[in-house]
């Protein structure tokens, strides 16, 4: 692109600025919160304290609903890379049926969750399945299938076809095929897709809400606390969720870029 | 008529995709350790041949033989052939050892006859520093012969390779028909190479099979090709020819006459008793090759044809003279001889009179 | 040359069972719960009982009542105000990250999208304690001088539900725009400027029609994102803040009419449907053909 000149430029770097400055204060009110304490609004900069963090060990509710949360995410990445990978290779390459099915997988991604939620509640409450963990889970996977699926398609779309061919011209039976060539070159795009099916669940609120039984997920938790205030130690919570997500997603990048970035220069 | 014994046979072999046919009834023989190549323009059916053998797409009709057995109905996983991929599809994820190593390994081969077995496999195609790398890490030529030691290393009857060249740059393109041919010398295995390059097939080939449309048009040594082709297909495609068209006159022993607008010509259809059998008046060409034409001399009785020099092209070791024969621009002739430091005399424009021996033509029906 | 041709099994010969288990597991989990909601809002209820027989009453009710229409319109020209905002801020950006290089463009980027990780929920607090009496925004305003006093103007309010989505949202309009501008070949701008076009022409002519998809699919992206959203109406709308997406989530709860909210639902699809439609059509890249 070409540099407009200075003035614009700087016009441009303002807002952008603006634009950060924007998206990152609902972020700093818990940080700050969770190390200096806050009385009617005002921030005593004067003691710094850990203590937040401290209390947040002591919080039974909050760490059990942690806990869920991380149990609903686990379940819900192993159904939605299986079931999203098994239905990316069983609809690559065939025709018949496919945009149909592709649409319906589609469907709950696309429409608010609030109608995603409220259909499966009635659907629940029809085939007389009991609001529980289980009912979370199938509301999470139903959500996030569709970017698993999508993501290991796409890889597969990209996939040289004469790579089976050439195992199966080596005389390898369709099992080793799949598992020691199909699956391995897929194996980045799972773990994209894991990794992002494992954020959407973990910060799943609207659909969580309508089809959660009593124990319920950390937002869910949150959700009802909130109309009260909150306690210190939940800053002190969501500034190490955020910290550890931040790490994560580095931590991601790192892990997956190389070998594109090789592939590319190829 | 051949001592070699023949691998492979096809007989009457079809293939539809669909409603769509792109082999109408292909009959062909490879002979056990030739380097064999199937030539013909891009839609001609050649890489459906080659994947027809290898097992990668089931026959319509007509039947596969290896060792006189009917192999049609193989899985590609249990023929004994293996394939050069147009794009080398070498596995990404698997180094150049791993992707060496795959045939042996999901044969269950142990580790260590592997591992001797890929050195040398990559010893021959001289690839021995680069095992540990990734194909993404290799230049073109390089997984080129990555791709080749891959199908070599199980010792298969017969190595398919699908335009394996095309993606590489005219120079390294050389080097590698060069390579190819050495590697297959050494090895002794059977070669069959899908090319629509006619230099490359000329370069490699010990037999070359032209195709067309979903037919074989002419199966033989390049030198028969280039000088007895046996239609006007093979001798337009095959290499720069001259052709005129006629109808055929009167046989004298090895020869034969063909009248046509630049008068009559006189060509050998010596070996070719189709030739000497066909009908008087048949529609047909007389053939000859630039280098076949010379300047006439007065002693020159047959073969007078005149015309007018069009272009003169300088082209390094040889200088080739566009001619345009009898008053009429679409019938041209072309003219090779081997450049001198002086230059040619010929202008554009000049009247010329030209003449090729007798033996030095050839017909073809049309 | 389809893989299905090839003269050995399959890649993997999919049994009757997966075949079944491909097609009936989407059909159960989603297309089922969604028609069986579809169905509800044709249906009834009396006295807390949800009464099985088909009935247009819903439907009647939404487009007669004088209440559920006006806060439908109300709610579209809200999130429609949520897009138009986001955007205007969003525009800008984009373009700023494609005038860098490199790394630079991508790790700015990501810093823009890093806001994404945070907790919803956490978020909608957090922006709902700036904007209060208390908060940062009266403190600012009334240092700088420009209110006297803190205002109540910013919080339990129509005003309130539309900073917090944009603030939310922002990043969802960043991205497309992104994608647009950074498709856009620098050949054309590079040609623009040799024929002479000053700096404004160029953007005017050629990078701003060009990348108008990107805004096309931005502005659905948000549009549907905040039509849907009930949880931020419900935290700092207060009583006057009154959605759609509050209306229906309370047939659920507090006004218990299943049937009735499924109605809503309907509409609301309605809705979301053609925004993703419209999304869809201005969202192709003419040029990508370039």
């Amino acid at each position: 692109m070409i540099a407009p000149p200075r003035l614009s430029t700087i016009l441009l770097a303002a807002t952008t600025v603006l634009v950060a400055v924007l998206l990152y204060s609902p972020l700093f009110v818990p940080i700050v919160s969770s190390f200096f304490p806050v009385a009617r609004g005002e921030v005593d900069w004067s003691s710094p304290t850990v203590e937040t963090y401290v209390a947040l060990a002591g919080n039974d509710e909050i760490l059990s609903a942690l806990r869920t949360t991380l149990v609903v995410g686990f379940c819900t990445v192993v159904l939605s890379v299986v079931g999203g990978t098994l239905l990316a290779l069983y609809y690559h390459g065939r025709r018949a049926g496919r945009s149909a099915l592709q649409f319906i997988i589609f469907l709950p991604f696309l429409m608010p969750p609030i109608i995603s939620g409220l259909a499966l509640l009635i659907f629940f409450r029809e085939i007389g399945l009991e609001r529980s963990l289980l009912t979370v889970v199938i509301g999470h996977t139903a959500f996030v299938l569709a970017i698993v699926y999508r993501t290991v398609l796409t890889r597969l779309q990209s996939m040289s076809r004469t790579l089976v061919e050439a195992s199966y011209d080596l005389g390898a039976t369709k099992w080793q095929t799949f598992w020691r060539i199909i699956l391995p070159n897929l194996s980045s795009a799972m773990v994209g897709g894991a990794i992002l099916a494992f954020a959407l669940s973990f910060d799943e609120t609207m659909i969580t809400i309508l089809v959660t039984g009593t124990q319920t997920t950390l937002p869910v938790r949150l959700w009802a606390m909130m109309r009260l205030g909150f306690s210190p130690d939940i800053n002190a919570l969501v500034a190490l969720i955020l910290m550890f997500t931040v790490l994560l997603c580095a931590l991601a990048a790192r892990f997956l870029v190389p070998r594109q970035i090789a592939t590319q220069r190829a | 008529m051949n001592q070699t014994s023949d691998l492979l046979t096809l007989r009457s072999v079809s293939k539809s995709y669909g409603t769509v046919p792109v082999l109408h009834g292909v009959d062909l023989s490879i002979r056990d350790g030739e380097f064999l190549t199937v030539l013909g323009p891009s839609g001609s059916g050649k890489t459906t041949v080659l994947r027809l053998i290898g097992g990668l797409e089931p026959l319509t009709a007509g039947e596969i033989r290896l060792d006189g057995q009917d192999i049609s109905g193989m899985p590609i996983n249990r023929r004994p052939f293996n394939t050069v991929f147009q794009d080398y599809a070498l596995f990404p994820h698997l180094t150049v050892a791993g992707n060496v190593g795959y045939g042996l390994s999901v044969r269950h081969v142990p580790r260590k006859e592997i591992a001797r077995r890929v050195a040398q496999a990559l010893e021959l195609v001289q690839l021995g520093r680069f095992a540990g790398r990734f194909p993404a890490q290799l230049s073109g030529g390089q997984r080129q012969r990555v791709a080749l030691a891959r199908a070599l290393i199980c010792q298969p009857r017969l190595v398919l390779l699908d335009e394996p060249l095309a993606a590489l740059d005219l120079e390294l393109r050389r080097q590698m028909q060069e390579f190819l041919k050495s590697i297959q010398r050494e090895v002794k295995t059977t070669f069959l190479f899908v090319t629509h390059d006619q230099e490359e097939a000329i370069g490699m080939a010990d037999r070359i099979c032209v195709m067309q449309a979903g037919h074989i048009r002419q199966l033989g040594s390049p030198h028969e090709l280039y000088y007895r082709p046996n239609c006007e297909f093979v001798a337009r495609f095959f290499g720069e020819n001259n052709l005129v068209a006629g109808s055929l006159g009167e046989t004298r022993g090895e020869f034969r006459a063909i009248e046509t607008a630049l008068g009559r010509l006189v060509c050998s259809v010596a070996g070719q008793p189709h030739l000497k059998a066909a009908a008087t008046g048949a529609r047909g060409f007389a053939t000859f090759r630039p280098e076949a034409l010379r300047l006439a001399g007065d002693g020159d009785a047959e073969n007078r044809l005149s015309g007018a020099v069009a272009d003169v092209a300088f082209a390094g070791s040889s200088t080739v003279v566009t001619i345009t024969a009898g008053g009429d621009a679409a019938q041209r002739l072309r003219l090779r001889f081997p450049s001198r430091v002086e230059g040619s005399a010929l202008r554009a424009g000049e009247t010329v009179a030209l003449s090729f021996a007798p033996h030095e033509g050839h017909l073809v029906l049309a | 040359m389809s893989s299905s041709g090839l003269a050995r099994p399959a890649a993997i010969r999919w049994s009757p069972l997966v075949t079944v288990l491909a097609f009936a597991l989407p059909v159960m989990f989603v297309l089922a719960p969604l028609a069986i909601f579809l169905v509800y809002s044709f249906f009834s209820v009396d006295q807390g009982q949800i009464v099985y027989a088909p009935t247009l009453a819903n439907y009647v009710r939404f487009f007669t009542d004088p209440v559920f229409l006006p806060v439908f319109w109300r709610t579209i020209v809200l999130c429609l105000s949520v897009a138009a905002i986001s955007i205007l801020l969003a525009y800008p950006a984009a373009y700023f990250l494609t005038t860098l290089r490199g790394r630079w463009r991508y790790a700015l980027l990501m810093l823009l999208m890093v806001p994404l990780l945070m907790s919803y929920v956490i978020k909608i607090y957090a922006i709902r304690s700036i904007l209060g009496l208390n908060g940062f925004l009266n403190k600012a305003l009334v240092g700088l001088g420009i209110l006297s006093e803190p205002s109540t103007l910013f919080v339990f309010n129509m005003n309130a539900i539309l900073l917090t989505l944009t603030l939310l949202l922002i990043p969802f309009a960043i991205l497309p725009i992104f994608l647009a501008l950074e498709r856009i070949p620098q050949v054309l701008l590079r040609a623009s400027d040799d024929l002479g076009a000053s700096s404004l022409q160029t953007f005017l002519r050629i990078t701003l029609p060009l990348s108008l998809p990107g805004v096309a699919s931005a502005a659905s992206f948000v549009f549907v994102l905040a039509i849907g959203d009930f949880l931020t109406p419900q935290m700092v709308g207060g009583i006057s803040g009154f959605t759609f997406g509050r209306i229906l989530y309370s047939q659920f709860g507090t006004a218990y009419n299943w049937p009735f909210g499924a109605a809503l639902s309907v509409a609301l699809a309605v809705v979301v449907i053609v925004a993703i439609l419209l999304g869809e059509r201005f969202g192709r890249n003419r040029g990508a053909s370039l």
